[in-house]
């Protein structure tokens, strides 16, 4: 059948109530809601004693267990070789089911803190359930018998699920396959979570025999932001070792170059839209100044200018600083303020990256103020308005359309290119992934990593632009 | 009105304008009064200088010598021209309308911010003027959604919105598809009949006949008639003059 017999949009595209796709969603829904209420899991372990060939132990609770099982590996006494680990494992059976665990959570905070992601995995498969009936539902107040846009939902948290589900398991034998070896029979999923599993690949095969009807893609590309980071998560949970521990070191990195890659967006900015407007400027001499400063910095690598920043321009306040207490004796204290003046690390890199980026934003701004109709600026001139009011009011909302996707694109090559300040004794993001390789040598995990949580920054970044953009759109 | 009109609202003297350095003279030593409450129409061939003209008039082009005076005030300062231009409307030929805004904020802007109303003084004089206009069932529309002789009747709404001493018409029916010309006419039209000082570059002879009281033709920069409508369309003084009107009146 041809693709057009889809979109004609008159065309049934179910039978209703009676289609079988509905009947098979409608199943795996209330399987999933029974199943919730049947065991998931009877045991967990509570801790776990490592014991070295020297004969000492370590004893880790499961509250650290992830990171203490395994750090405790990893700083192991010297000489000594891991003999064996023993797991402490606990039943518990008044909290054996899908909603006991959920309930049992949610109750204390404390645990809550420590269990969210565990929460979270046995909630998707309810998502599932609820994105299920909403379609069977809101597809019999269709004219075409489907809730075209419940579809994509309906799939992705129904393969969602699935994936929460095994994650779900993974969480009682805290992500150890070795103790999961050890202990095999003590971690046998329960009926409930098979009965889940069952429901909601029965749901995802329902919806996904729904997906030739659908006109966009069931993958969005904000999908890939999140599969991104599952896969830090995951890393971290399935092997601990070492990446718990680079994850720790490079944490505070990442709030450093968002801190960094913020303050000097926000400044570039300012100094884009006044570059902007000195390039389309009727004076001379703003012109020429303005231009000077664009094709100067545009010429020149951004990590060149930083280690100017960073070396050179301390001894040109000295040169500068001196040769002012030479001048008078009057400028003795300015003279000595500016020998004294010395930037911070992260003054610097701000002031580096907004010196930069300014000079690209500038064209930026300039493209887009001057692609806006010279019309518009007459009109709003002709109803008295000056020079500023109409840039205000009139051209510069039209602007803004024009700019952002490329002050977007602008804003994720920052975020990449604040990479190079690590060579201004910032600590952020990529200056703590090599402080950490130096430590330890495991170049590899540091550097998959390091990139992984870029990865993350830039894609979301761009996914939010996109939506942005969508957002400010207007008629012509 | 009782008080005693301005016989020189808008005095032009000895003005000269050139483009790309002297190359293209489009004003040469123009000189020209308008009284106040009267409908002057500009009539004249493409580059003969006559849109040049009454940009000057609100400075929206910058002339190389001469004098303009609008109500009184010598166009000299930053802020005695951006005090002409809250007193002169202007309607272009490309409408010029603000597209991000809706009909209604294209009307309040200047309102609120140059004349500094409040928003329901504004509004209410936004809403007297689309229904004068005939389109008050637009006010939320955007101008990318109206056709093109609704928003040009928008663009002459938005400049009588600052409630202007005198108009100015740049080719406002230039850029309409021919059906749309009548209801943009319309509006100028009744405009004429309520007094208030026009000045329009137009090549709708029928409005110039019916609405104007003054027509000037002008060519070459220079102004070759100034008379009345009878007069020029029936026993035009100047050779190129009949030239010009042969060409146009068929």
């Amino acid at each position: 059948m041809a693709y057009a017999d889809y979109d004609n949009g008159n065309e049934p595209l179910s039978n209703g109530w009676r289609d079988w796709r509905f009947m098979l969603i409608l199943a795996g829904a209330a399987l999933i809601l029974v199943s919730l209420a049947l065991p998931f899991f009877s045991q967990r372990i509570s801790s776990a004693k490592v014991s070295f060939s020297d004969g000492s132990t370590i004893t880790s609770h499961y509250s650290t267990l992830v990171q203490g099982l395994n750090l405790t590996m990893s700083k192991s006494p010297v000489d000594a070789k891991l003999d064996a680990v023993d797991a402490i494992l606990t039943p518990v059976s008044h909290r054996r089911s899908g909603y006991g665990w959920m309930i049992a959570i949610l109750q204390r905070p404390s645990a809550l803190r420590r269990h969210l992601s565990l929460v979270l995995c046995l909630m998707v498969p309810l998502l599932a359930a609820a994105a299920g009936i909403g379609l069977t539902i809101r597809s019999q107040r269709t004219p075409v018998g489907l809730a075209r846009g419940w579809v994509p939902a309906a799939i992705n948290i129904g393969w969602g699920a699935l994936l929460g589900l095994f994650l779900a398991w993974c969480h009682h034998f805290d992500f150890s396959f070795t103790l999961r070896a050890q202990y095999a029979s003590g971690f046998a999923p329960g009926v409930g979570l098979w009965g889940a599993a069952l429901g909601a690949a029965l749901i995802f095969a329902g919806a996904f025999s729904f997906r030739r009807a659908l006109h966009e893609n069931v993958l969005d590309w904000w999908a890939l932001v999140f599969v991104v980071a599952l896969t830090i998560w995951l890393l971290i949970r399935f092997k601990p070792f070492p990446y718990v521990e680079i994850w720790k070191f490079v944490e505070d990195g990442i709030v450093v170059t968002l801190r960094i890659v913020t303050t000097s967006f926000g400044l570039i900015l300012l100094v884009s839209l006044l570059g902007g407007l000195g390039r389309i400027s009727r004076s001379r001499v703003i012109y020429f100044i303005s231009s000077l400063y664009v094709e100067l910095i545009r010429g020149i690598p951004l990590l060149v200018q930083l280690l100017f920043i960073w070396y050179a321009l301390p001894q040109m306040f000295d040169v500068l600083g001196g040769l002012l207490m030479s001048l008078s004796p009057n400028l003795q204290a300015q003279g000595q303020w500016l020998i004294d003046l010395r930037l911070s690390p992260f003054t610097a890199a701000v002031f580096g990256l907004t010196f930069c980026y300014g000079a690209y934003g500038s064209e930026i701004f300039r493209a887009g103020i001057s692609s806006i109709h010279r019309g518009q600026m007459e009109a709003a001139r002709s109803l008295g308005m000056n020079y500023f009011q109409s840039m205000r009011h009139v051209i510069l909302p039209q602007a803004v359309r024009v700019i952002l996707p490329p002050i977007g694109n602008e804003f994720v090559a920052l975020l990449k290119d604040s990479s190079l300040v690590s060579v201004l004794a910032v600590s952020d993001l990529t200056r703590r992934g090599r402080e950490y390789m130096a430590r330890t040598f495991l170049s590899f995990d540091t550097w998959i990593m390091v990139a992984l949580c870029y990865l993350v920054l830039t894609l979301f970044s761009s996914r939010a632009v996109e939506f942005i953009e969508s957002k400010t759109r207007f008629e012509r | 009105m009782n008080r005693t009109l301005n016989p020189e609202i808008i005095r032009i003297e000895s003005l000269c304008k050139s483009f790309h350095h002297g190359r293209i003279v489009a004003l040469d030593n123009v000189s020209l009064t308008i009284p106040e409450g009267q409908v002057t129409v500009i009539i004249g061939p493409s580059g003969s200088g006559k849109s040049t003209m009454l940009r000057c008039i609100n400075h929206l082009e910058v002339p190389d010598s001469g004098t303009i005076t609008v109500d009184g005030i010598v166009l000299e300062s930053a802020q005695d021209i951006n005090k002409v231009r809250t007193e002169v409307g202007m309607v272009f030929q490309q409408f010029n309308l603000f597209p991000h805004l809706t009909v209604l904020d294209n009307l309040l802007l200047a309102q609120r911010i140059v004349r500094k109303r409040s928003k329901a003084e504004a509004q209410s004089v936004a809403e007297q003027l689309l229904r004068k206009v005939g389109i008050p069932e637009k006010a939320k529309a955007y101008p990318g959604q109206l056709s093109g002789g609704q928003q040009q009747r928008v663009a002459i709404a938005r400049a009588l919105a600052m409630q202007p001493k005198i108009m100015l018409f740049d080719e406002p029916t230039s850029a309409l598809d021919p059906e749309m010309i009548k209801e943009v006419l319309d509006v100028m039209l009744e405009l004429a009949q309520e007094g208030i000082t026009m000045v329009a570059v137009s090549h709708e002879m029928g409005f110039a006949r019916n609405a104007a009281n003054r027509i000037i033709f002008m060519d070459q920069a220079r102004i070759i008639e100034d008379t009345t409508p009878q007069e020029l369309f029936e026993s035009p003084r100047e050779e190129r003059t009949r030239q010009f009107l042969s060409k146009i009146l068929h």
